[in-house]
């Protein structure tokens, strides 16, 4: 499955607002559209996940991603923060570009892991930090990842 | 508000506790999701598997005595201890589950097991 058609519009955010690593975190949650005890168990969850090492993998880009039970299917989002923040990222740069994977534990098609690094390899794409900074409707981000994404 | 926000505290810890299970299970792949968060996230995993094996103890001593020996009893044989109920099927044994169990908008106030595996169920919509 082509990664544009794992994100919806609605999962899309070009202004994050949060300006810190726990805000942006919840920020991103929210696109997703669960309830909010969900919410709260998957904020949980990731930011263990990032306690054990941040998600920021360089060059303005950090993919928080976890499994949890409170989804039932695989879940993305995009949040684009204007100015980046710091978020302890590998090369200690600030981050604009968050890429949120959520995975139920178990998966008929167990599309987690591939999708993970699909985005990785994405994020690694040396147009793309300015290419993403360049949208402005999430459509245009859905085009980038049909034109950009591996397949 | 929903089912979910009305949801039984030890279900939440619970819940916590399965994702972190499924968390330190993952980071010791070697590869599969280890080998990823080792090339991508530079993750030194056996530090994080201890981390996470620290976290875990911490929260089932924080399981009411009762939920706990009921944990405890199941964990042994199960790889999963709560798994979701999804269109009425336990996803730890498949078997079906009562409608009246999953029916109820109030279903998560209590907590619930399947009759047929013992894990403890979460219902997903």
């Amino acid at each position: 499955m082509e990664l544009r058609e794992l994100f919806t519009a609605e999962a899309v955010k070009l202004e994050l607002e949060a300006d810190s690593k726990d805000a942006i975190l919840k920020e991103l949650i929210e696109l997703l559209g669960l309830d909010e005890k969900s919410d709260t168990i998957l904020f949980k969850t990731l930011k263990r996940r990032e306690n054990l090492g941040s998600t920021g993998i360089g060059k303005g880009i950090a993919i928080p991603h976890c499994r949890s039970l409170v989804v039932n299917k695989l879940c993305l989002a995009y949040g684009r923060k204007p100015g980046g923040m710091d978020f302890n990222a590998i090369d200690d740069a600030p981050v604009q570009h968050f890429f949120l994977i959520v995975a139920p534990p178990l998966e008929v098609s167990n599309q987690y892991l591939p999708v993970l690094g699909k985005i990785a390899q994405f994020a690694k794409d040396p147009d793309i930090p300015g290419r993403l900074e360049e949208i402005s409707q999430p459509e245009e981000f859905l085009d980038l990842l049909r034109e950009k994404a591996p397949r | 508000m929903t089912a979910t926000s009305r949801m039984h505290p030890q279900l939440v810890l619970l819940l916590e506790l399965q994702d972190l299970r499924s968390q330190h299970r993952e980071l010791g792949e070697e590869e599969g999701a280890g080998e990823v968060e080792r090339a991508h996230f530079h993750i030194d995993l056996e530090k994080a598997r201890s981390e996470l094996e620290d976290k875990i103890q911490e929260l089932e001593a924080s399981l009411n005595p009762v939920v706990r020996k009921r944990y405890q009893r199941v964990l042994p044989n199960r790889d999963r201890v709560v798994v979701p109920v999804i269109n009425g099927v336990c996803y730890g044994c498949f078997v079906s589950i009562p409608t009246a169990t999953v029916g109820d908008e109030g279903a998560h106030q209590e907590l619930q097991g399947c009759e047929n595996c013992g894990r403890f169920i979460y219902i997903l919509s």
